[in-house]
């Protein structure tokens, strides 16, 4: 008799923390590939814990309008629209002791795109080109290709010295060096890609010539040495003319200094005399 | 209240006419001196990332543009009195030109700071001198608001390089903006070929009080052997002598100092306050555009009958209204209050800035004024490096932005306060010294005047002598 009560106080604590080690929690669906909306739940199947509420994280952070002090083990959240900014790795987290939580994944197409969609160089110069990468998960290889006669012709790195690819996971850079006019210019794609799929952005790389700004230089140079040699012209023709016009305002002075005038006049007068 | 003496010119300056073309001339050559320093911040980015230096090495191109531009102030008082405006602003124009153009092909930031730093500067300082020394040369009556207009060179031609550095920036990088912007500063020669030289011709100086006087031969033999003398001084101090002249320089240091850090700091305060980054930008654009208008109303109203013979008291006035827009600025929370603040601060500066050289004008006549503005300048060289970092510092210590706007508007309410007191001390002491004077030019004419009197008695009777032998020998003769 007492042997049975041994064993059934056994089975029954070996239940009990059967129990609380393993609350189980059902998500539907595992995982979001390439879907453009989605809704997903978790259910805590295991319902002797008590639950206080439960929210959703999106990569740690915390969603606001998911918080919700709701004791029911089934928790939804929709994404009516799949992008690149709401695709990461979610969590479904009941407010349990301890907590509890169950990760979705949300994959999307890596979101590709160019710092600035027109480039510039200068000729010699080196140019700079940078494409940025979106989206969860984060594209695992990087390519650029540049486009000619409608083909596309992959860049290497380390071809030679002129084109150099530097890569991490959310960016990537072309650098060319020694930049040609007439080699260089044209269209560049950056593919990423990713366990999806790829995604690609295009970049016009322009390159100014040396000489480019020389021409408004030299025009700006010409306008100030035509205006000055008018100027100068105009002082020289005016000269003959401002001689007649300061013999009429010569006699101003003459009015204006009295005191000095009379002590002259004076003294002038005697000595005519 | 008159205007302070020793303004003998011995002509009269022309008050118009060509002096106009002489005004715009110099609005152009004022507006590049204070504007490139400026402007040139829009390339700053571009160059940072092609020479690979940090943004500090960077931003001192235009401090040393800045530092050397006031500091070159004596040098170019020096040449200004010696060869006159116009051949200096044609080299300034020049040298700031070639500057330029030569900067465009640098590859080190060492390079960059000698050419557009030191040659660069030295052009705009010569720039600056002999502008304002042509203006005190064609106005006296409409002095005030020539200043104005000219003055009013600076915001037009900030509002102006802004945008279009950003245009040439974006389409010719920053080498071939650098080579056009020197192309366009050439135009401070055209500038400097307006600034026609005054001379009055030869009959004027017989009338003259003084011989001193604007003739260029005699000016130029007497300066050419005073022109050892005048090299080896080139800091005149026995301006530290004159009375006038101290107070207004202790004035503008301390509105220096505190004058430049609140623009420095502006839109950084804003964004601090939860403003947006463009709009934050926009409130230095409304600065700068109600600056432009205010400089020459402020011209025209100090050229008013009632204002002129006050203006070292207007100037204070404006001086004080500047602080105290500072010192309410941190009150403000609202984006409409900081727009508004920023329309105020507009005025105050531009009020300032209108009259700055004015009053120098009018405490020192034109003859000083050219060493003396270079004096100025050097002088002013060090609260303007030194007013932005300080005012950091203190925003870093504490934390808060709204020291900086209490530093800077107390500094410069006090200057302000400063000046007005001791001006009516000075006024006082000037109409003492001048009474004095007249009490004593009183007994001298009083005994010319006795002596005159008895010449012409002497005079009378020696005609009476004459005449009674005349008769004398004519009845002799009849008789």
């Amino acid at each position: 008799m007492k042997l049975l009560w041994a064993v059934s106080a056994l089975l029954l604590s070996c239940w009990r923390t059967d129990a609380s080690t393993a609350p189980n929690i059902v998500t539907e669906p595992h995982e979001v590939s390439n879907q453009t909306s989605a809704v997903l739940s978790c259910n805590l199947t295991d319902s002797s814990l008590l639950i206080k509420g439960s929210y959703w994280t999106l990569n740690g952070n915390i969603l606001e309008d998911s918080v919700s002090a709701d004791d029911s083990p089934f928790t939804v959240h929709r994404l009516d629209k799949i992008t690149h900014s709401n695709s990461g790795t979610y969590e479904c987290v009941f407010k349990t002791e301890p907590q509890v939580k169950q990760t979705i994944e949300v994959k999307t197409l890596p979101h590709v795109v160019a710092y600035k969609h027109s480039e510039h160089g200068n000729e010699n110069d080196k140019g700079v080109m940078v494409c940025v990468g979106h989206g969860h998960p984060l594209p695992t290889d990087w390519g650029w290709f540049k486009e000619e006669d409608g083909n596309r012709k992959q860049i290497l790195n380390g071809t030679g010295d002129k084109y150099e690819i530097k890569s991490t996971p959310n960016k990537t850079t072309l650098t060319i060096n020694e930049l040609s006019i007439q080699d260089d210019i044209g269209d560049y794609t950056c593919l990423g890609t990713n366990e999806l799929g790829p995604g690609s952005d295009k970049i016009h790389l322009r390159v100014r010539s040396r000489l480019a700004a020389l021409w408004p230089f030299l025009g700006i140079v010409a306008e100030v040495i035509i205006l000055v040699t008018i100027i100068f012209i105009y002082e020289k023709r005016r000269k003959p003319d401002e001689v007649n016009d300061d013999d009429d305002s010569g006699s101003a002075p003459l009015k204006s200094n009295s005191t000095a005038n009379h002590k002259d006049k004076n003294v002038r007068q005697r000595n005519s005399n | 209240m008159s205007p302070a003496p020793k303004d003998v010119l011995g002509y009269k300056p022309p008050d118009g006419g060509w002096g106009w073309m002489v005004v715009f001339g110099a609005h152009i050559s004022i507006g590049f001196a204070y504007s490139t320093p400026k402007a040139l911040s829009i390339f700053f980015k571009e160059i940072q990332m092609d020479l690979g230096a940090s943004y500090s090495e960077i931003a001192w191109i235009s401090s040393i543009m800045l530092a050397v531009m006031y500091a070159g102030g004596p040098v170019s008082s020096v040449l200004v009195t010696r060869f006159g405006s116009r051949p200096i602003v044609m080299t300034g124009g020049l040298m700031c030109g070639v500057s330029m153009a030569t900067a465009s092909f640098g590859s080190s930031i060492i390079y960059l700071y000698f050419c557009i730093g030191i040659i660069g500067g030295c052009g705009l300082s010569l720039n600056l001198n002999a502008s304002l020394t042509i203006i005190s040369k064609y106005f006296l009556v409409k002095r005030p608001l020539a200043n104005g207009l000219a003055m009013a060179g600076s915001p037009v031609f900030l509002c102006f390089l802004a945008p279009v550095n950003q245009y040439l920036l974006a389409r010719f990088g920053w080498r071939g903006s650098l080579l056009i912007l020197g192309g366009m500063m050439l135009n401070c020669c055209v500038a400097g070929a307006l600034m026609r030289p005054v001379t009055p011709p030869d009959k004027w100086t017989s009338f003259a009080p003084q011989t001193k006087v604007e003739q260029p031969n005699e000016h130029n033999t007497k300066i050419k052997r005073n022109f050892g003398r005048n090299a080896k001084k080139f800091l005149d101090l026995s301006f530290f002598k004159d009375r006038g002249f101290v107070i207004y320089l202790i004035g503008n240091v301390m509105f220096i100092f505190g004058a430049y850090a609140p623009i420095v700091f502006l839109s950084a305060y804003a964004i601090n306050q939860g403003v947006e980054k463009y709009s934050a930008a926009y409130l230095l654009s409304i600065m700068g555009f109600v600056d432009m208008f205010i400089r020459p109303a402020t011209g025209l109203i100090a050229n008013s009958k009632w204002i002129r013979p006050r203006i070292q008291y207007f100037f204070s006035f404006a001086m004080v209204f500047n602080g105290t827009c500072h010192l309410l600025c941190p009150l403000i929370k609202s984006y409409v209050f900081l727009v508004v603040y920023a329309a105020f601060f507009g005025i105050g500066f531009g009020m300032v800035f209108a009259l700055i050289f004015e009053c120098l004008m009018d405490l020192m006549g034109s003859q000083r004024f050219p060493s003396a503005v270079g004096l100025v300048t050097i002088v002013e060289c060090f609260p303007m490096l030194l007013g932005p970092p300080a005012a950091g510092l203190l925003v870093d210590v504490f934390g808060d932005y709204k020291y900086l706007f209490f530093m800077c508007g107390s500094v410069i309410m006090t200057g302000g306060l400063f000046l007005f007191v001791m001006n009516i001390y000075n006024y006082h002491m000037l109409d003492k010294e001048k009474a004095a004077k007249n009490n004593e030019q009183g007994q001298k004419d009083t005994e010319n005047q006795d002596q005159e009197k008895a010449a012409s008695w002497i005079w009378c009777l020696r005609d009476y002598t004459i005449f009674r032998e005349c008769l004398t020998l004519y009845a002799q003769v009849l008789g």
